[in-house]
């Protein structure tokens, strides 16, 4: 305990330069920005800045995207009340709520109560992230190949066959971000694979292309294609502040969704869809003003989901840095970014950069403080982005969109690939399929492959080895009773 | 009944096509073991196999009424091809350009270009030669400074026109 007291005070004093604070406020601000504007995520933001790892030291680096991480959460939730179009994916059920209560007047309080339930939410989870992520990496040092290989498949199985509607759908496009991994130089026995003799492809296509090719490109395809003609509403503002009965009852929904929310963050089953509908439908039930859930605008409808979010986003770190596993998009291409770097996370990860784990700790903290004042008394400028008119956001985007790309590999032909993703999205999401297991599978795929490789030579061949340890055999009926139970659930419910 | 024209059917088709592919090149890929039992070839032929599985599957769906519980897409019935057009040439330009006339100059023609195409997708575009100075101008005020920024504060390597890393 005396310990992780020591490492996190060290932790805070190297967040805490000028130097760092710089890039965590940069961060937490150009966040904001992105979560208010449609059209771009913190995915994408990450994914385009991913060049300045080569040049910025990665403790500064990786300060800034988490302050990203963390301020699209925030910025999210305001175009969500304001805007009768979601931003984040995240914010889909803030909005439900939001844009009720903002057009009856009271769009303040939903902003007032989505800001502070994510500084409550996101402050708690990083305490939690704190004392359990030690924890969590001690016990991950213990597992070898074999249950590593199976927590992968877990959180491929996850990610693309529970989280979305379809599992269908959610396999294919895991098939399409395997395939997209295998493309380039085995790390094994070096053998190229796929590269169809183009150079360009011998080091494998990078995460940046993939994230901004099918988020930037593609939205702006699709946004060109068929939602010109989208004509959005902004409600109006009011006054943020929240009266004493709105604080009474925003409390304990606060409370609430951090405790559904984390654990949902922790396993690797990614994603922040869940923990906010279970935290809206848990409000909706347990509110003593149900009469105001779809008609005026109930508060707990805004302050659970968000704050819901927020715990979930946080929690989303321990698989990350304790296994090296990203359960999101936004986790998948900070874990690229570590890559760049050289640095494998994992339970290892605690010992042999421990500076670096604890200075992002203690960002988080001091990142949450910015970020609440980023967005209570500052809210009125970032509602003036969405003024931006469409045009120019969109081709902006892609301005942005080629430095990225252009700036990881120097080279034009990406560019073109660019474009080719692009399309993909727009395909993707015209007809229903999940973007989060292309992402995953595409920067998983690899480290799953090395850790399967492996965990065979351990068993000199044999796929009993999977079967024989305790762990491995244990996490593979997980994956089992994963992927079979959603069938069974329904068979067993009569149609309705 | 949708005949071959629909997309649904085409994306399986299509998704079994890429995985047939797959598998055809994990042929060419060797599968020298070493240790472990599985050699480099072993992955290829799964995701393959996946990916082929998973197209003849979206090609059943879709001939038995459709993809399953799949959400109506946002905007409108139709692709506004016109506006797509714009935007696919100014993507396009700016990977033929950037180059030869620098990262400055070529986002910002991408940039405009770009413009066209959303404003036409809202039914405004605006051919004028004033509105195409106004565009290339916002651009460049986005592009330069972007470039200035990567060139100058993080010595990111970005083609210039010039060697001057300012243009």
């Amino acid at each position: 305990m005396i310990d992780l007291w020591h490492q996190l005070l060290q932790g805070f004093l190297t967040a805490g330069t000028p130097a760092n604070l710089l890039w965590a406020l940069l961060g937490c601000t150009l966040g904001t920005a992105v979560g208010v504007l449609p059209g771009i995520g913190p995915a994408t933001a990450v994914a385009m800045l991913l060049p300045i790892t080569s040049k910025v030291d990665p403790t500064a680096s990786m300060i800034f995207f988490a302050g990203i991480y963390y301020g699209a959460m925030y910025g999210g939730s305001t175009t969500s009340i304001l805007l009768n179009t979601p931003g984040e994916s995240g914010s889909m059920v803030t909005a439900m709520e939001g844009n009720k209560m903002a057009k009856n007047g009271r769009a303040g309080a939903a902003l007032a109560t989505a800001a502070i339930g994510s500084f409550v939410a996101g402050t708690i989870a990083t305490v939690l992230v704190t004392l359990f992520a030690p924890l969590v990496a001690a016990f991950a040092i213990k597992l070898g190949p074999p249950e590593y290989f199976m927590l992968m498949v877990l959180a491929f199985t996850t990610v693309s066959a529970v989280l979305g509607k379809s599992t269908l759908r959610g396999m294919a496009a895991l098939a399409v971000g395997l395939a997209m991994g295998l493309i380039g130089i085995d790390q094994i026995s070096g053998q190229a694979r796929y590269t169809g003799g183009v150079p360009e492809l011998m080091d494998g296509i990078e995460v940046v292309l993939i994230a901004v090719g099918l988020f930037a490109v593609g939205e702006a395809l699709y946004m060109v294609l068929y939602e010109g003609k989208t004509v959005e509403t902004q409600n109006p503002m009011s006054k943020v502040h929240m009266t004493p009965a709105e604080w009474k009852r925003s409390w304990p929904a606060w409370l609430r969704a951090t405790a559904i929310g984390f654990p949902f963050g922790t396993i690797p089953a990614g994603g922040s869809e869940i923990p906010t509908f279970l935290s809206y439908a848990a409000e909706k039930k347990l509110s003593k003003h149900k009469h105001e859930f779809g008609t005026t605008g109930a508060i707990e409808g805004v302050a659970g989901p968000e704050a819901a979010n927020n715990a979930a986003i946080t929690a989303t770190l321990i698989p990350l840095l304790t296994l090296g596993i990203p359960t999101s998009n936004t986790t998948a291409i900070l874990l690229g970014a570590f890559q760049n770097y050289g640095i494998q996370p994992g339970p290892q990860l605690f010992d042999s950069n421990a500076a670096l784990v604890w200075a992002l700790i203690a960002s988080l903290y001091i990142g949450n403080v910015m970020l609440l004042i980023l967005n209570l008394p500052l809210v009125g400028m970032w509602v003036k982005l969405l003024k931006i008119p469409k045009p120019y956001l969109y081709a902006g985007i892609l301005i942005f969109a080629t430095v990225g790309v252009y700036g990881m590999r120097q080279s034009a032909f990406d560019l073109v690939l660019l474009y080719a993703i692009g399309l993909l999205g727009v395909v993707m999401r015209r007809f229903d399929f999940p973007t989060a297991p292309v992402v995953v599978g595409m920067i998983l795929g690899p480290l799953a492959e090395a850790q399967m490789r492996n965990a065979l030579s351990i068993g000199e061949g044999r796929w009993t080895v999977f079967l024989q340890r305790p762990g491995s055999l244990a996490l593979l009926i997980v994956i089992v009773a994963v992927l079979v139970m959603p069938h069974f659930l329904r068979m067993r419910r009569p149609k309705t | 009944m949708k005949g071959l024209r629909d997309p649904e059917l085409a994306i399986g088709v299509g998704a079994a096509l890429i995985g047939a592919g797959l598998a055809a090149g994990a042929t060419q890929i060797s599968s020298e073991a070493g240790y472990s039992g599985v050699g480099p070839n072993f992955l290829p032929w799964v995701v393959g196999a996946m990916l082929a599985l998973c197209g003849v599957l979206l090609v059943r769906e879709a001939l038995t009424g459709g993809y399953r519980e799949r959400e109506e897409p946002s905007g409108a019935a139709t692709g506004h091809w016109a506006g797509f057009a714009w935007v696919s040439a100014g993507v396009l330009v700016n990977a033929a350009l950037i180059t030869t006339i620098g990262f400055i100059l070529s986002c910002s023609l991408c940039f405009v270009l770009a413009v066209r195409g959303f404003k036409s997708a809202e039914g405004r575009l605006d051919l004028r030669p004033r509105a195409w100075l106004v565009d290339a101008a916002v651009g460049f005020a986005i592009a330069a400074p972007v470039y200035w920024m990567f060139t100058q504060l993080l010595a990111i390597n970005l083609p210039g026109l010039t060697a001057s890393g300012w243009l």
